[in-house]
């Protein structure tokens, strides 16, 4: 009686363990459209940061959802992916928006000039600031 | 300090646009693809930036790590913090030169990059062979080349050593459009 309680306390154990193992080997990317933002900012409070001290904005942005707003200076499709380029007080940099596979079918609906907000995961700045998997917001 | 910065800016900007032979992209895609019988590793990056100086034939390359993107959230989780350690090294460069940038036209063609290769901290001088093609429009890059895991302080745990390859190879396909302010 009791061997058989151990080994189906092990057995289940056992189960739970490779449940665990498998969850987390497949746990799925973060959902951005459903997950609260970190930070909501201007597209040009986000170029400043980062224009004025790299180091210190990567440890504020990066990996983490931002929603940005800004001024809509170019829209395109590359691969099959919507960019939307926000204007900020820089004048050489702006912020990047990749756009999901859902976002990019709006982004006909989209026009320069306009004021959007858009909420993505920021990756790093280059020339621009990045942010992926972006979804439009309004 | 901001204007002279902008005035250097402007200054440098100002040269480009009268010579007119800058050609950059901001959404080159870089990949990796790692493959063991065990599992299959892939991720692509979209969001390169590469700039190449058409009057001396001089190019240089950013990517920024935390732009890989993997199939997998763990395997993404993995290769930011344990792998190529992001947070300290956010990004990799590439600077160099194609040589005999002079016989790049719009027939494709093969030329050398020479130039330092920057990943994980480490910088190493390497020699790439890339696909050129060259029209008014756009100066087309594309090609592959190995990284040895190693050869950048690269470390991979001996319990999955066996799921990842020691060399990976990368691909890279670089569209780069005239620059124009």
């Amino acid at each position: 009686m009791t061997s058989k309680k151990i080994i189906s306390s092990i057995l289940i154990v056992a189960i739970l363990g490779i449940y665990i193992v498998y969850k987390m080997y497949n746990k799925p990317h973060v959902d951005v459209a459903d997950t609260k933002s970190d930070i909501i900012a201007t597209a040009s409070q986000i170029m400043t940061d980062f224009t004025s001290d790299e180091n210190k904005a990567n440890t504020k942005y990066l990996e983490k959802i931002i929603e940005v707003s800004g001024v809509i200076i170019d829209t395109n499709i590359e691969k099959e992916k919507g960019i939307v380029t926000l204007k900020t007080d820089d004048d050489f940099g702006s912020v990047l928006c990749h756009l999901s596979e859902t976002a990019t079918q709006k982004i006909e609906t989209l026009e320069q000039g306009q004021t959007i907000t858009i909420k993505g995961i920021c990756t790093g700045y280059l020339m621009d600031v990045i942010l992926v998997k972006s979804e439009i917001i309004n | 300090m901001k204007t002279i910065y902008t005035i250097l800016i402007y200054i440098l900007l100002t040269n480009v646009t009268t010579a007119q032979e800058r050609y950059l992209t901001k959404n080159g895609s870089v990949t990796f693809f790692s493959s063991t019988p065990i599992e299959d590793i892939k991720a692509d990056n979209n969001q390169v930036l590469s700039i190449i100086d058409a009057s001396s034939g001089k190019m240089a390359i950013s990517i920024l790590m935390k732009s890989f993107m993997f199939k997998k959230a763990l395997m993404q989780e993995h290769f930011n913090e344990n792998y190529v350690e992001s947070d300290k090294y956010p990004k990799a460069t590439f600077k160099g030169e194609i040589i005999k940038f002079e016989g790049v036209s719009d027939v494709k063609s093969t030329a050398q990059v020479k130039g330092i290769l920057t990943i994980h901290g480490v910088s190493k001088e390497t020699t790439i062979d890339a696909n050129f093609v060259r029209t008014n429009e756009a100066i087309d890059v594309v090609g592959d080349f190995i990284v040895n895991l190693a050869d950048f302080g690269i470390k991979i745990p001996a319990v999955v050593a066996k799921n990842i390859q020691e060399n990976i190879k990368v691909n890279f396909n670089l569209t780069h459009k005239p620059f124009k302010k």
